[in-house]
């Protein structure tokens, strides 16, 4: 049942990404300003919108682990958490190619780029804490805490990031171009959003059944030497 | 009041503990200094260039500072079994903390009031509005100590802790060094402080949101 | 410019193809891992018991 539905999300989220690409090459125009590479949004907003999503889905998972204190709601944090960090470096790396070409430089210290670094930054570390801890409850509690604390910390970061750009201004990724997107220009980004939203969801199950056997390894090894 | 004065018992603890081996403040200490002479090698600029990137050297080095300080925050207790000691102890998991955060709060300052004119001397920068610049000092000090102990008391039975901690700490404390760079920036540079109350505010939030956050799930992370 | 602009934008549909790509085959490769771990505890618990089954009449004697 499972593979199933993770066959199902796989082949559907290929169907509309493959049936994007061909509207995003050959039917979505270029941008006035910025050309060609404005076509770069079509992967880095959802991108970047799988991503945020997922880190606080994680961030109620692990509060479900220590609510219920059930291992499965720790692998699920776990795993969305790994694909976010995936996602998140999309975002860092579409939105870095981007800039080379807007502003001739790879790197801007743009707001919108730095807080997803230092999302980026807090993420790996979480992933640090984990690798570092042997006992699985241990691991479960100080990760649910971790990722509380990064959800919340984020927000101030964006916002402080934001601010501090303000008073020293350097150059910023218009997403937008200067104005809205035409409709027929938005249309594509939505469908691809949803389609890493489900291909993000194939993966969390895969590994989520990934973590299971993990536990299940553990739990044999402890048996055979207990006996 | 029983929170008040156990808080104030660990903090009072800690304290005695470390004016008497004195190990943490003065590592924190040469620390800083030695920082602000590797500074003096990485950035050989004029007195006016100092005055602009001087928020921002001088929290620099308060924060890599403060890290020796918050580190030896619960690995101390980790010596004869007294961390399970204070577990099992009347002292609640919030009282251990904020006890451990007044104690690292009152070492830090102490690190950085001595860094302070330090730094002013080695960079030749004029300090005009002390208080003030001592008022942002105790908000993102704070902000540090709260972060640096609630990590702190994660990590204290990692292999890698010390490794860990830095890690850890500084991606989140990135609000509340921004806001204390720039307010100590405009401090140093006599600019309009009126137009930068906004840092203030943030620092206050960032203060109190994550104290609150911190009293909530220190319980968690040291017992389960 | 232009061409410039069209090189760049499939640098980053390649890139984040690839990190797409390079993430499922470390999820692939992690749970041929996990399997081969797996397989080879089972084995080892069965043998296990296996060895106590067959030493146990010897004791109970």
């Amino acid at each position: 049942m499972r593979v199933k539905i993770i066959l199902t999300l796989v082949i559907l989220s290929g169907l509309i990404l493959a049936w994007n690409l061909h509207t995003i090459f050959f039917k979505v125009p270029d941008e006035a300003n910025q050309g060609a590479i404005f076509r770069i949004i079509y992967f880095h907003v959802p991108a970047a919108i799988t991503s945020f999503t997922g880190f606080y889905i994680g961030m109620f998972s692990g509060v479900g682990y220590l609510m219920k204190k059930d291992l499965r709601l720790d692998s699920v944090a776990a795993s969305i958490n790994e694909v976010s960090l995936a996602f998140a470096s999309i975002t860092l790396v579409t939105g870095s190619i981007w800039g080379r070409i807007i502003w001739g430089i790879w790197w801007t210290w743009d707001p919108r780029l730095t807080s997803y670094f230092v999302c980026l930054l807090i993420y790996f570390g979480y992933f640090m804490l984990r690798r570092a801890i042997d006992d699985p409850n241990t691991r479960a509690r100080l990760s649910a805490v971790l990722s509380i604390f990064a959800c919340v910390d984020i927000v101030l970061v964006w916002k402080s990031i934001e601010w501090f750009r303000t008073q020293h201004p350097g150059p910023v990724l218009e997403i937008r171009g200067g104005g809205g997107m035409a409709p027929g220009m938005e249309a594509p980004l939505w469908w691809n959003l949803l389609a890493l939203l489900m291909l993000s969801a194939a993966l969390i199950l895969i590994r989520t059944r990934q973590e299971a056997m993990k536990r299940e390894i553990d739990a044999m090894r402890r048996y055979a030497h207990a006996f | 009041m029983t929170f008040l004065r156990r808080t104030l018992a660990v903090a009072a603890k800690d304290l005695r503990s470390e004016i008497r081996s004195k190990e943490a403040v003065n590592a924190s200490i040469s620390f800083a200094l030695v920082i602000l002479l590797l500074f003096s090698f990485a950035f050989d600029l004029e007195p006016e260039q100092i005055r602009d990137i001087a928020g921002g050297l001088l929290w620099l080095v308060f924060a890599f500072a403060g890290t020796l300080i918050l580190n030896r925050s619960f690995a101390r207790e980790l010596v004869n079994d007294c961390l399970d000691a204070l577990l099992a102890s009347p002292v609640t998991g919030a009282e251990l903390f904020f006890g451990k955060c007044l104690a690292n709060y009152v070492l830090i300052m102490i690190v950085e009031c001595i860094s302070l004119p330090v730094f002013a001397i080695f960079y030749d920068v004029r300090l005009p509005h002390l208080a003030m610049l001592f008022l942002v000092m105790l908000l993102g000090t704070w902000g540090i100590t709260v972060i640096g102990t609630m990590f702190s008391a994660m990590t204290v039975n990692l292999r890698l802790r010390e490794l860990m901690l830095p890690t850890l700490i500084y991606p989140m404390l990135i609000p509340a060094l921004v806001g204390a760079i720039e307010l100590s920036h405009v401090l140093i540079n006599n600019g309009a402080l009126a137009e930068n109350f906004i840092w203030f505010r943030i620092l206050v939030a960032f203060n109190v949101i994550f104290t609150i956050l911190a009293l909530a799930l220190v319980e968690i992370v040291l017992v389960g | 410019m232009s061409s410039e602009n069209f090189t760049f934008m499939f640098y980053g549909f390649t890139a984040a193809w690839l990190i797409i790509m390079i993430y499922v085959i470390s999820i692939a490769l992690r749970e041929k891992k996990l399997r081969q771990e797996l397989d080879r505890v089972r084995r080892m618990v069965e043998e296990d018991e296996q060895a106590k089954k067959a030493s146990s009449p010897s004791r109970e004697r």
